[in-house]
């Protein structure tokens, strides 16, 4: 069982770059700018960022698919060009897919047999695993016969067949239904409880946000925000929605001038401000001309608004420093930490 | 010993593959009516019947390595299989032979197969069966072992189509090159460099003629001798197929443990 109180990072990522060469006439492409990231033992990391930004590429180097230009990477202090840290990861690409003549058993035996688990075991292993994920009724089907959601509930059992102290899953929300989800999420939770250290990129904000306690945000192949989701989010509020009755169709005056937008529906008067100070002018006014407050609603920042917020304040800096890809080193961002996104809210 | 779980899940999917039993369908097709062309061979019928027959056996053992081997390796990265299986404890390496080791066992199994419906075939005819035969039958193995190779080389390197036309280019080749050895005796006289060239093209290039005894086999067994060839030529042979495949498979590791996927 591992232990969340562990000193070692269940990973360690130290300058890690990956360039791609097309060939001769084609120009190179860097996937990963000098990645530092430690992913403390433990926790459920949420590895975000758009489309291209080095997600799957990392998490590929991590697993030993692809060897990075430059850097290097530990799983729990052991070396990721060793063998044996494999041994102590479980990982599910994004839509997996297994040999189209096994069965769901047997391709869970097959990778029990990889994994190391001992014979006498597997089998027990696997049975229990086929009912953890609903599967039992599709055991001895071939898994060509597997629809999506069922190839990605193997591809999670898999992963997690030899109990790995550390778990990594690519995508693991892509495509599915939200059934799919929530048994993804269920897994997942269910792994952090017994303190394995989940790290997942998604694009899927929403269940990050409920489910990860750490996220790092990526952006051209470079780290652009990361750390604990309390922190980087730190209740900041982007509006305030205010309903009231008992307002003349005519409206407040003096509300409109404060306001973003301010309605009147027939029934209910809409106010939208833009912060509480302004909030609580809009209160004041309303109340003063009779009316009743109903509704008082602050709109704190999202995961999903802060990821846009971020990586557009990203993408504008790029476009400042221009030509990053093609000379990185000049025109590194500096990384967000959740300290420094405190120290600029102050 | 991952390569062993590698080995034994190729040779399993192998076998389920319909693809496998339309290749073993045709070549007992062949084996069979190479009867019928024997009777149209007057007094050559058992010749006939035994050299068609292991003609169909090395031809489709053959074929089973280099169009199934040709496509595996490319198949896993295609479809991603391999994302989970190297993301295990295994080497690279472990991977390459374990691919290797499936195939080829696939295409003994293929091989054992076909040579026993043969035997049993000529049995039934009366035809005679001597050691000879199995020569022949033994060293088409040793062929296959290095053709196996050949496409697991290729397929970890290439496309499907590619790896089977570079395959197929070396298999139809090795069977011509005792032509550059012959050659390179007759221009010894000539140009050292042509000489040393022809060498080297030798060296690189599989010699697949020297699995090729299915005509002294037939003469043998017409003669009533014991063996097709005298056993020390057998075992430089088999000697031969084991250091050339020993170099192809290191030339597919290295290939395959640098590669990005």
């Amino acid at each position: 069982m591992p232990s969340t109180a562990d000193a070692t990072p269940a990973l360690k990522m130290s300058g890690l770059r990956m360039i791609y060469n097309p060939g001769i006439f084609r120009r190179k492409k860097v996937a990963l700018e000098g990645l530092d990231l430690e992913v403390p033992a433990g926790s459920t990391y949420g590895f975000l960022g758009q489309n291209g930004a080095g997600k799957t590429t990392t998490i590929k180097i991590l697993v030993a698919l692809q060897y990075a230009t430059s850097g290097r990477a530990w799983i729990r202090g052991t070396d990721i060009r060793d063998n044996a840290a494999r041994s102590q990861v479980g990982f599910m690409p994004e839509n997996p897919y297994f040999y189209e003549y096994l069965t769901a058993a047997e391709t869970l035996d097959f990778y029990a047999q990889l994994s190391g688990v001992p014979k006498n075991a597997r089998r027990k292993r696997t049975d229990e695993l086929l009912e953890l994920f609903g599967l039992t009724h599709a055991k001895d089907v071939p898994t060509r016969e597997f629809s999506k959601g069922m190839r990605q509930r193997v591809g999670l059992a898999q992963a997690i067949l030899h109990d790995p102290p550390v778990v990594i899953l690519d995508e693991p929300m892509s495509g599915l239904d939200p059934l799919g989800r929530r048994d993804v999420r269920n897994v997942i939770l269910s792994l952090r409880d017994k303190g394995t250290t989940v790290f997942f990129s998604s694009h899927v904000l929403g269940d990050v946000a409920d489910i990860c306690d750490r996220v790092c945000v990526l952006h051209q192949g470079q780290k652009i925000s990361e750390g604990p989701i309390t922190s980087l989010l730190s209740g900041r509020v982007l509006e305030v929605d205010l309903s009231a009755t008992g307002i003349p169709a005519a409206g407040v005056p003096g509300v409109p001038e404060i306001a973003r937008r301010a309605w009147h529906d027939g029934v209910l008067y809409h106010v939208l401000v833009d912060n509480e100070e302004l909030a609580q002018k809009a209160k004041a006014l309303i109340e003063g001309a009779g009316g009743t407050l109903r509704r008082f609603v602050p709109h704190v920042e999202s995961l999903e608004e802060y990821f846009v917020r971020v990586t557009g304040a990203a993408g504008a800096k790029r476009v400042e420093g221009e030509g990053a890809i093609a000379a990185p080193s000049s025109t590194k961002l500096p990384a967000q930490t959740a300290e420094s996104e405190k120290g600029g809210a102050a | 010993m991952s390569f062993i779980y590698i080995a034994l899940n190729t040779f399993r999917e192998a076998v389920r593959d319909k693809f496998l039993y339309l290749l073993m369908g045709f070549a007992l097709l062949l084996i069979l009516v190479a009867r019928a062309v024997g009777w149209v061979s007057a007094g050559l019928d058992n010749k006939v019947t035994t050299d068609l027959g292991l003609f169909a056996i090395w031809l489709f053992s053959a074929l089973v390595s280099i169009l199934i081997g040709t496509g595996m390796i490319y198949k896993e990265i295609d479809k991603r299989t391999l994302y989970t299986i190297l993301s295990k404890p295994i080497a690279r390496w472990e991977f390459v032979l374990g691919k290797y080791i499936g195939l080829l066992l696939t295409s003994t199994v293929s091989l054992v197969g076909l040579s026993l419906a043969f035997l049993i075939y000529l049995k039934a005819l009366g035809s005679p069966i001597d050691w000879a035969i199995l020569q022949a039958i033994v060293l088409t193995f040793f062929e296959i072992v290095m053709v196996t190779a050949l496409a697991i080389l290729f397929s970890s390197a290439s496309t499907p189509i590619l790896s089977a036309i570079f395959t197929f280019m070396l298999f139809a080749v090795g069977q011509l090159t005792q032509w550059l050895v012959d050659f390179s005796t007759v221009v010894k006289t000539g140009s050292a460099l042509t000489t040393r060239l022809l060498d080297g093209v030798y060296l690189l290039l599989p010699n697949l003629n020297n699995f090729n005894i299915r005509q002294q086999a037939v003469h043998a067994t017409s003669l009533g001798k014991t063996f097709a060839i005298p056993p020390d030529q057998m075992l430089a042979a088999i000697l031969y197929s084991l250091s050339y495949t020993a170099a192809v498979l290191l030339l597919a590791v290295l290939v395959f443990r640098r590669r990005n996927f």
